[in-house]
Parts: structure tokens; sequence; C-alpha cells
């Protein structure tokens, strides 16, 4: 039984320790943007933020998080208002309105995870390049994040446009 | 509530019948204006009010309503190219004379809420049924208009959804309110077939050059909530009190079930053990549980041994054989004239080209859920291209009515034409699992499960002459393509629980596209003037016939199916022709192409390609050494009224055999096009799924199995591998049709970079992928 902070409430998991964080967000907490894509840590569907590094999800065992913050794509706009001091929290966080201003997605399954690297990116470097952006989306992690349908080149807009966004303090 | 006096008030729409009139008063301010559906004999016949709602009830393509908004129902799903959210909304509006704004709602793909069935695919050739109904509804419209403001109806027109002549005005909405009129509409075609129902009627389309809403970038609203977490994916879809499953298929694609696993009650307290024959199950309430026990009784499990499948190094000679043993008829060109084997080129190019198996590999793995119910009836709720024709597998499975299954459907992963016949896998394990199990049942299939018991992009060879005359210009044209037929659409699940599905592949079945006969499916573009003959030669799907399931490496259709597979050897061949001719490629091209849409689109590619002009091969090109070596190549594809061009700019290393796909320029000439931003996005992912299909992908198989089981095993292309990439859309406002969307820009990549090593390093390479051991053996060749 792990007591975690999941989008920025505490939250007392039932689970056994070595289940997957995955499954404990989509089956015990109704977290739901974390998909399932391989089990393995191979294409980056499931990833999340723990204390601000992206982890996937698939493989990290619940047990391993006790009292570290676990932050998902729901919970990116208050992460973002915390970080600016903004009363209310905005509706998105400027990644997020990035991906719809550049119609980033195609099918879209893979974003989720594509959203949280790009966040863990532009929090330590506000102003990548495309070196930069395609080493956080390939290198930087346990495997590159995969997406199938080829939205990269949308993608590498659509992380230069949220960098804008984060540098003019706006978000949706 | 219809008034049965009032019905025979109807009025003739170009083919259609307008109902329901002069009820005016009779309710209150709710009211309607709905297409609906009229055919004799099908299953859509309940659809014009049927007392008794069944499972194929709709009610009708698009509904006008009293608050002027307009929903529109369609049987296609989006599976990311957002076109019935974009381009579906723009054209109805577009015939209905509406603002967009006023297309509030789509309601796509439920077998129970949809009218018109068919594969999703071809999404802007099959919107003339949405583009016409959307034309009646508002020719209807004019008519009562007429007659409710006492003006001619050849005074009337409209505009922004108002209708006005002779100085008085009505909206769509104050014309239906309080109304229910049913414009009915008559059909034909089949629901469950590929290509669904057709609209049998003629109206006046609204003229091209009076577009306003069809060529403007509408945005896809369906992201926004995607992107906040408010949509419910198929996966995330929660039934009560259901259980969660993980199936255990087979060894091989052959073995049959010895003895199951031992599933450990005191490590899975919440789990049991289903056997289907020979498919196994674990359901657990907890799903996590449901991966471990499941893991637990598969390495327990005993399977016989397999080993009906060729070598794969075998594989292009094991196609040639096969198709010359089952000796179906083959399946001519469209373009055939003459008889080029009658021709002696002054020179002549003659080669093999071998395609491979690739996976449609979406990124999540199928799911499905089912809600099999006491009383016989089910509800299966999946991610399917032709939820009509997988609710009829379902009941053929089953052995009851289509009437007792309802699918319903949700966003999930993209799978590129592999549901496009309804089963992409899964569907038909979870309906049989709740049937087993008494409750709801969610089947999730692993990564290896997705891999291996997944259908797959058919292989293909061709054997392609190519004779020369004196001036260097094409004086015949052979070409054989040899392979398995293109899809395989039976319910895996069924076929290992040896249950009914529809007949497997074979020259003779008739549904669909499930056939072992191959059709030649690219179009020739090169020119009438010299004798031509392209034949297509099918075969059974590999292991089929040997395995005792009757299913061995399964084909399906994905993105420009078989044209891939036939167009990329001929494109390669072409530009081998050229060399041989001692020519520039493209000017090669250019020189053959009658079309002058191919001819304005070529000298656009050479424009913004940065084109060099020269024979291949490069100058100082070589097949040897450390140095790396550049090239260009290029590709042309006719699709569906799109006209596509392709350039590649290469860096190889012949030591390695490691290509580099350093750019790549894309000019598309669709005629009309619809939705320029969801066309550019459309273009740019099609066109880097090419780049890794054309670098990365084929599917490794044993004797018994696919040998791939994750991304290790099946790698795609990363963001570091991608290209600069540059779309340019071809704008030709003189064309009136539609051309297709993205599909064709996967299909350009492979024979564009192939062209490419060619120019690099003077070698021909003539298989696909071009992956490093396959390039180095072509160099070396």
């Amino acid at each position: 039984m792990a007591q975690l902070r999941v989008n920025g409430s505490e939250r007392t998991v039932t689970a056994a320790d070595e289940t997957p964080l995955l499954y404990v967000l989509r089956g015990e907490l109704g977290v739901m943007t974390p998909k399932f894509g391989c089990g393995l840590a191979q294409c980056g569907a499931c990833s999340v933020l723990v204390d601000g590094e992206e982890v996937r999800a698939c493989v990290t065992p619940v047990g391993s998080l006790a009292g570290k913050e676990v932050t998902t794509v729901d919970g990116l706009p208050a992460r973002w208002a915390r970080q600016r001091g903004l009363s209310p929290a905005p509706a998105l966080h400027p990644v997020q309105q990035a991906w719809i201003d550049e119609q980033v997605p195609q099918c879209g399954i893979c974003q989720f995870g594509m959203m949280i690297k790009v966040t863990e990116l532009l929090e330590a470097n506000p102003r990548p390049t495309d070196a930069d952006i395609k080493q956080a989306l390939t290198t930087s992690g346990p495997s590159p994040h995969l997406c199938r349908c080829g939205s990269y080149a949308a993608i590498l807009e659509g992380a230069h446009r949220a960098a804008r966004l984060m540098a003019e303090g706006a978000a949706g | 509530m219809t008034a049965v006096a009032h019905q025979s008030d109807t009025i003739a729409i170009h083919g259609a019948q307008l109902s329901g009139l002069s009820r005016r008063g009779f309710l209150g301010v709710a009211g309607t204006m709905a297409a609906v559906l009229a055919i004799k004999g099908g299953p859509a016949a309940a659809a014009a009010g049927s007392a008794a709602p069944s499972a194929t009830t709709a009610a009708g393509w698009i509904e006008i309503r009293a608050d002027n908004t307009v929903l529109l129902r369609t049987g296609k799903c989006d599976f990311g190219q957002s076109s019935i959210y974009t381009a579906y909304r723009q054209i109805v509006a577009e015939e209905l004379c509406v603002p967009l704004a006023a297309m509030t709602e789509v309601v796509s793909g439920d077998t129970d809420r949809t009218p018109d069935g068919g594969g999703t695919f071809g999404l802007l050739r099959n919107a003339q049924n949405l583009r016409k109904v959307a034309a009646l509804l508002r020719e209807a419209a004019l008519e009562l208009a007429s007659r409710r403001l006492g003006v001619a109806r050849a005074a009337l027109s409209v505009r922004d959804g108002i209708l006005s002549g002779g100085g008085k005005a009505i909206t769509y909405g104050e014309l239906v309110r309080g109304e229910a009129l049913q414009l009915t509409i008559p059909l034909s075609g089949d629901l469950t077939m590929p290509l669904g129902l057709r609209v049998e009627a003629n109206p006046p389309l609204k003229p091209v050059k009076d577009y306003t809403i069809i060529g403007q970038p509408v945005p896809n609203p369906s992201l926004p909530p995607k992107i906040a977490g408010e949509t419910v994916w198929v996966g995330d879809v929660k039934l009560p009190g259901m259980l969660h499953a993980r199936v255990i298929h087979p060894e091989t694609l052959g073995s049959t079930l010895i003895e199951p696993g031992r599933l450990d009650r005191v490590a899975f307290p919440g789990a049991q053990l289903v056997r289907l024959g020979h498919l196994l199950a674990v359901a657990s309430p907890d799903e996590w549980e449901a991966v471990q026990a499941a893991q637990a009784v598969a390495a327990g499990t005993r399977w016989s041994d397999w080993q009906g499948l060729p070598d794969q190094a075998d594989l292009p000679d094991q196609i040639r054989r096969s198709v010359a043993a089952e000796a179906a008829p083959p399946r001519e060109g469209r373009a055939n004239a003459g008889d080029p084997a009658q021709v002696r080129g002054a020179r002549e190019h003659r080669a093999r080209y071998a395609m491979p198996f690739q996976k449609h590999a979406p990124i999540s793995p199928m799911v499905s859920l089912a809600d099999y119910r006491p009383d016989g009836s089910v509800t299966l709720h999946t991610h399917s291209q032709n939820p009509q024709h997988l609710r009829r597998m379902i009941a053929l499975m089953l052995g009851t009515g289509e009437d007792r299954v309802v699918v319903r459907t949700y966003p999930g992963a993209g799978h590129y034409g592999r549901s496009n016949g309804g089963s992409a896998g899964s569907e038909d394990e979870a309906v049989l699992l709740s049937r087993a199990l008494g409750r709801p049942v969610r089947v999730q299939w692993m990564r290896h499960d997705d891999m291996q018991w997944s259908t797959q992009s058919s292989a293909m060879v061709a054997d392609i002459r190519i004779a020369l005359g004196g001036d260097g210009r094409i004086s015949a044209y052979e070409a054989t393509h040899s392979g398995p037929g293109m899809q395989d659409d039976r319910l895996i699940g069924a076929v290992l629980a040896g249950l009914p599905t529809i007949a497997p592949p074979s020259a003779t079945t008739t549904y669909g596209f499930q056939s072992s006969l191959l059709a030649i499916t690219d179009t020739w573009i090169y020119g009438t003037g010299a004798p031509l003959r392209e034949i297509g030669k099918g075969c059974r799907h590999i292991g089929q016939q040997q395995s005792p399931h009757g299913a061995g490496l399964r084909n399906h259709s994905m993105r420009t199916p078989l044209q891939f597979q036939q167009n990329c050897p001929r494109e390669i061949a072409i530009t081998e022709a050229a060399l041989l001719a001692g020519k520039d490629p493209l000017q090669f091209r250019l020189d053959h192409v009658p079309d002058p849409r191919f001819q304005a689109l070529l000298i656009r590619l050479r424009d913004e390609s940065g084109w060099t002009s020269r024979p291949s091969p490069a100058p100082g090109a070589r097949a040897t050494g450390q140095r790396v070596m550049r090239g260009q190549g290029l590709a042309l594809m006719l699709r569906d009224n799109g006209y596509w061009a392709c350039a590649a700019m290469v860096a190889v290393t012949p030591a390695t055999g490691e290509v580099k796909v350093e750019r790549i320029t894309i000019v598309a000439d669709v005629g009309i096009v619809i939705n320029p931003l969801q066309l550019r996005r459309q273009i740019q992912a099609g066109c880097l799924m090419g780049v890794s299909q054309a670098l990365f992908e084929e599917v490794p198989f044993d004797r018994g199995k696919v040998t791939a089981t994750d991304w290790a095993s099946y790698p795609i292309l990363t963001m570091a591998d991608m290209p600069e990439l540059k779309v340019v859309i071809a704008d030709n406002p003189g064309v009136t049709t539609y051309g297709q969307g993205s599909e064709s820009a996967n299909a350009l990549a492979a024979p564009a970079i192939a062209g490419a090593v060619l120019d690099a390093t003077g070698k021909p390479v003539r298989r696909i992928p071009l992956r490093p051991d396959l390039v180095l053996a072509a160099l070396r060749a």
C-alpha cells in the first residue's frame, strides 16, 4: 500500500507495491491519459512525470513512488498554474494549447506521452533547438517516443510553439 | 406520432420523396428535417420508420434541426485523419449553404446509430453520398420555402442558412420548426460490403466556383477534448462488473492445444482460465492479475509443433511457386494493349523485385469490450473501420441474427486499413469470453499478440521487362506481379475456437476483398504508344493451406494496398530504364507521361526539390568505401484522382549499407482541396510512415510464426531519423473532383529512396526495406 501525490492530490493505493503505476492510474485511480502501448518501456505512450522527470508508467512499480509527485497530462494545467502562480488554473498547459494550435496529432494515442516528454524538456530548456527536441524524444529516455502515424514534423512545430507560449506566459 | 392522413402528402425531390408535410402546428417548437433511407430488401429498410427499432435502424444521414444546427451521421470512423470531422462537415455545410459552425454534431461508426455501412477508406470518394444527401435536403428546403413564402422556386436562393427571394426570407430552422419532415432517398448497395450503401439520386450540386467553405483550413474539433484528456478512447471504456482478460494464442500459427498450463489459484485468487478450442484466456476483475496469470499459464501450456511456413529467405521463390501451382486465372491491367513479348528493344531492362510483409503496428495493441447478455444479444465496444461487417461476422460466429448484435466504436490507435473489413483483432474474443463468463469482458491484446496474431500488409514480387527503342523511349513494358491475395477478414478468435466464419480467401470467395486473386491496382501513367502488359497472379495466403487452422500469415490492406507493392517495383524499374537510356530519371518520366497534370507536377517537383537535371548515376558514384555518397531519386503515383510526385535526397555509406534520408519533397495535385491544413498534416505524417516502411520494416518469421514481438524486433522510424520534409499542395482549381488525402504519401518514399540509392552508388536495390544488411548485399551484387 503506497501513498503518492497524483496531479496534486494525495492518493492511497491498495494495489501491491510491485504493480506497475500504469495499471494503478488507469484501474484504481481512474487517471486515463497515460495509454498502454507496449508494457516494455519501448514506446512512451504511458509516460508520466515523477517529481518532474519522465518515466514509463508501464514498468514503474507503484511501491517505488511513495511520497513522490506523479503528473499526467490531466495534471499539466494545475502544474503550470503552480509554477507561474496563476489563479485560477488555465484550462490547458501551454504544451496542450500548442498541440491544438498546431493540429499536431493524427490518431493521437502517442501524444499524451509526447506532451509529457516535451513538458519535461521545456521546464529544463525553455528554448530548445530542433536537435534538442529530437534528442529528448529519441535518446534521452529508456526508448524513443514512437508515433506510428508519423506526426514527428508536427510534434517539432508543436514543441517550438509551446516554447513560445511558455515564454509569453500564455496558456489556454 | 405521425398522422397517417398526412403521410400521403409528398413532394418528389430529384428522385427522393419529401414527406411529413402539413403537420405545422401539431407539435411544439421542436422539429427536424431528416434524410432517411429507403432500400428494398436490405437491412436498412427498417430505417424508414419501423415501429420496432433493430440494431440496424438509423435515423438517416443528416438532420436539420429547428435551432439551425445540423447533425450528420456516418458509418465511417475517424482513424486520426479527421476527415469525418473536418472534410465531411465542410462538404455538407457547403451543399446546404449553411455556416460551418452550424455543423455541430457528427455521429459515427455505431451500427445502431449510423446509416450507411461500408469500410472506412476512400473517404472523399465516399463523401459523394453525403454531398448528394445534403444537396437533396437543400432542394427540398427550397421547395418548402417556395410554398411557405409564396415565392416562385426559381426566384429563391440559399446563403448562410437563409433561404430568400422576392423580398422574403426564412431560415432552415424556421422551415422545420414544429415539423417532422422526412426526405426518403433511394439507395443501392449492401450495408456490410466494403462500399456500403450508395445514394441513387442525382440532385444538382453546388458549382465549385461558388465554394466558400470547402478549401478553408478548418481545425479538427475532435482534438481539444482529446488533448484535454476528456475523450473516452476504446481502451478507457469501463463496463459495470467487467472482467479484464488476456488471451493466450497458440505457440505457432499452426499449433494445436495439447494441454493448458495450470492456473495457480493461490498466486492469482481472482483469476479464471477459459478454453475456447485452441484459444486460451485468463480473466480477472484486476487487470494486472490477469496479465500476470496469463503469463504464468502461457509458460506452462503445451502446444503442438508446426513448421508450415517457408524459409523467409525463400519467400520470393515460394510465392512464384505458389502462384504457378495454384494457376488461378491472372488478372489483367486495365491499360493492357498489344503484345510486348513480341517487341525486342535496342536495350532491355529485366529485373526481379521483392516487397516484404509489413505490420500495421498500431501504437496501442487492439482492445475491445463485449457485453453478452442472457437473452443472447451482445454489445461490442471497439475501434473499427467497418462496424457493420464486424457485426455481421460476430452474428455468424454466434449463430444468431444480425439484429442481436450492436457494435459501438470509439477513438483508438490508428491501424491504417487493418479493420476495413471489420476486424483488427480482439473483438470476437471479447464476445466469446463475455458469453463464457456471463460478465462484460475487456480483452486487451498485448504487444506480442498484436505483432504475432494480427494481419499484415502482403508480400509481393514483381518480374519486370522494359524494352527501349533506339530513341531511348519505352517500346514495350511487361510486368508480372505475384503474391497472396489482399486480405483475410476472418475473425481469428473464431477460427481458433472452431466457430463459423466467412469463407477463407480463395479464387472463388465473394466477400469484398477476401480473395486469393491478385488485381493490378497501380494505374499505368506512362502513355499508350508502346505495347503494355501488366498481370497479377495470386495465391492463397502463406501457410494458409498448411496450418490446421487454415490461417497462416494473413494479409490485410494497409494504406495503399497492393498499389504500394506494385507501384514501388514499377517506379524503381522506370528509374533503372532511365539509367539505361542515359536520361535524367525526372526528364525520362516527363518524356513519357501524356497527362498534363503529371507534366505540371514533375516540373513543379523539379523546382521545389532542388533536383539536379542529369542522368543517373551521380558523377563519382561508388558502391564501396567509407565515403558518404549522395543521390537523388523520385517516384510518381496516381490514386483516386490524386496526382502525386516525390523526390528523395539520400546519403549512403557504401561500406555499411546505411541509408540516411536527408530531404523529401512531395508535390500533390489532388484537384479540389477540401482542407489544406488537415491535408498538409496528413501528407507529412503519411510520408514519414512511408519513410519508416522504406527503411526499416519487414515482418520477420521462422517456419512457424512471426518472430517480431515488440518494437525492438519490429523497429519503426524515430524522430531522429526524420528527414527535412517539404510538402507542396499544387492548387488546381480547374479540376472539379475531390482527390484522396494522405495514403499516396505513404507509398512514394520507398521507390524514391531506392532511386536515390541507385543514383548515389550506381547499384540498384530491388528489395524493400533499404535496411543496411539488404543494401549492402545489393551493393556487393
